[in-house]
């Protein structure tokens, strides 16, 4: 990110050669930054700065607002609603990268160790749950674990399992979390899988072959050569997985609407619940400044990873 | 791919498919194959049911269907309006380009070229917008948008998600901008071509493959956008796709299962056409977008 911050531009008057006075040269800057700052300025700077004074105050959006200082935090960390949210955000972020990742390897190395006409086409297919909007894929993920109907309960009615036919993956508070995570890791395991193929095939075909006349071939080649080379991407899409779990919002939203009680809670959830059903706006911003010094933590993280190992990047 | 490596592979198995591995590679394709056919199952199986009616699903879902039978599908465009959402999906993500690209060019290529104190530090100051998750702004957005009349519209819609945008796109704009060989530039000058003639006629050009790079991704996540969606919208005439089947799934569940995969199938079938037609560029720019960063 920031290796180039000492070069001096050589555009426009900063060569030395020739310091012709440039008398367009500010006003073209100005000009070129004032569309992105007029959209920053409105739509995110001063929502910013009003999230964290709304978070000290008590609004409900009619009415005075009341300052309370910081009487939404406290409150927040007795609130179980919010609690059970941060259990919900930290264990799916660790599962995921427990669960997802080692799948993305297996499948990203098996993909392209193995490239043959077969596998070929399936890059493609693996990617595709990844693009659909979270609406259908919340929609297709009900449709497979839907009670009664749904394709495992009618698959199970079909052949007489009525004990797995009845179980409600959705309804039941103990189940509820991990249906939302499968129908996720459904979904969302292609991104690590192209990420990951797409650093597997940099690695120079020469390495591969003197590792194959060495006898590290299969298993052993993709262990002692393959995965000590994806330590620097592994790492960056586990901090993806994390910030991205600290913000889930969509498909616990739509699947499950967080319940059954908080079973599915996340902080976005208590997050919108707050804010635009209970209409406790302090309540609602003090928690989107708690996403945001969170996410902000993970995502100083991942740069000063990224700059630790800069070279490695192309 | 790694197919050239293929060339010298033993033939096995079937007449086209080589296998250089033996063994462990038909193990590992039959895995794979079958992983994949979970991920494109939940695709097909709703043409199952589609084409039942609701008793004959209770009593024999798993048979093909016999017939075709349009009223599942009928029932559920009349309960999602598909086609109502998507002009308005539509109308948003073409939006959403259009306020999202320029300023990112823009300042991209100022941040690219014209380095100086000032300059960096207002890039760091839109960089502060990468760092901002947008669920954090919810509440003085939609206090906003309320007090300027401009919630429950597809402008409202789509001038926050351009906000959101712009500093990942300024940030791709601008190491694409570092990339070009600064002579061109340079040259453009000496041939008396003013800054703006500089980068409109020789540099934005050139910066071609960024900008289709913005076109599909910023259109995907347009078009995919829930979130402020529900928050911004209200009137059933504005919502988008994604508000309709949301609405669905809310309002109709799943108790009739053959209209439940009719709306599925109805909903998904956009998104899956425009990926099988795009998806190399989709990878491509996924991939681009990811490395970049």
């Amino acid at each position: 990110m920031s290796d180039e911050l000492g070069s001096v531009g050589r555009l426009g008057g900063g060569s030395g050669t020739k310091r012709v006075r440039d008398k367009t040269r500010a006003p073209f800057i100005c000009l070129c930054l004032l569309p992105a700052f007029l959209f920053l300025a409105v739509f995110l700077y001063y929502p910013i700065e009003e999230t964290f004074r709304i978070a000290l105050t008590k609004s409900t959006g009619m009415g005075p607002e009341t300052f309370i200082g910081l009487d939404n935090y406290a409150k927040l960390f007795t609130n179980e609603e919010f609690l059970a949210g941060l259990v919900h955000v930290f264990s799916w972020a660790f599962w995921s990268v427990l669960i997802q990742l080692p799948i993305a390897f297996l499948v990203a190395f098996s993909l392209t160790f193995y490239a043959n006409k077969l596998t070929g086409p399936l890059r493609a297919i693996f990617y595709l749950a990844n693009v659909l909007p979270s609406a259908i894929t919340a929609m297709l993920g009900k449709f497979i674990f839907a009670p009664r109907f749904g394709i495992i309960a009618s698959l199970a009615n079909t052949i007489g399992w009525k004990w797995l036919g009845s179980i409600d993956f959705l309804g039941n508070p103990k189940l509820a979390f991990w249906s939302v995570f499968t129908i996720a890791t459904w979904a969302y395991t292609g991104f690590p899988i192209i990420y990951l193929m797409a650093r597997i095939e940099q690695i120079p075909k020469e390495v591969r072959e003197a590792a194959e006349l060495d006898g590290a071939t299969g298993w052993r080649y993709a262990r002692s050569i393959v995965l000590p080379d994806l330590g620097y991407p592994l790492r960056i899409l586990a901090v993806l997985c994390t910030v991205g779990s600290l913000k889930l919002f969509d498909l616990p939203n739509l699947v499950t609407a967080g319940g059954p009680g908080n079973a599915t809670v996340t902080l976005g959830i208590t997050l919108y619940r707050d804010g635009f059903i209970n209409w406790n706006y302090g309540k609602a911003a003090a928690i989107g400044v708690v996403i945001f010094v969170l996410s902000l933590g993970f995502t100083i993280a991942q740069f000063s990873l990224g700059s630790r190992r800069g070279g490695e990047k192309t | 791919m790694t197919q050239a490596e293929n060339a010298a592979g033993v033939r096995r198995g079937s007449k086209s498919v080589r296998m250089r591995h033996g063994a462990p590679e038909v193990f590992a394709t039959i895995i794979l194959v079958a992983l994949a056919l979970v991920v494109v199952l939940p695709f097909i199986i709703p043409f199952l049911f589609v084409f039942k009616t609701q008793l004959e699903f209770v009593y024999h879902p798993w048979t093909l269907p016999t017939r075709i039978l349009w009223t599942n599908f009928i029932e559920a465009w009349k309960a999602v309006r598909i086609d109502r959402g998507l002009v308005n999906t539509f109308i948003v993500s073409i939006g959403a380009i259009i306020t999202t690209l320029p300023p990112s060019a823009l300042a991209g290529y100022v941040f690219a070229r014209y380095r100086s104190r000032a300059t960096e530090i207002a890039f760091y100051a839109i960089m502060v917008g990468y760092f901002v998750p947008a669920q954090m702004v919810l509440i003085p957005l939609y206090k906003l948008e309320v007090a300027s009349k401009l919630n429950d519209t597809l402008y409202g819609l789509f001038l926050p998600m351009a906000a959101f945008g712009i500093p990942f796109w300024t940030l791709i704009y601008r190491s694409f901008f570092k990339s070009l060989p600064s002579e061109l530039a340079e040259a453009a000058r000496i041939d008396g071509a003013g800054h703006a003639g500089t980068f409109f006629r020789v540099m934005l050009p050139l910066a071609n493959p960024a900008t289709v790079l913005a076109l599909i991704l910023v259109f995907i996540g347009a078009w995919s956008d829930y979130l402020l969606s529900l928050i911004l919208l209200s009137n059933q005439e504005h919502f988008t796709m994604q508000l309709r089947v949301a609405s669905f799934l809310s309002a109709y569940g799943t108790d009739r299962m053959p209209r439940y995969a009719a709306a599925a199938i109805i909903s998904a079938a956009p998104t899956v056409i425009l990926y099988i037609l795009g998806h190399r560029w989709i990878i491509q720019g996924t991939l681009a977008g990811a490395i970049k960063e």
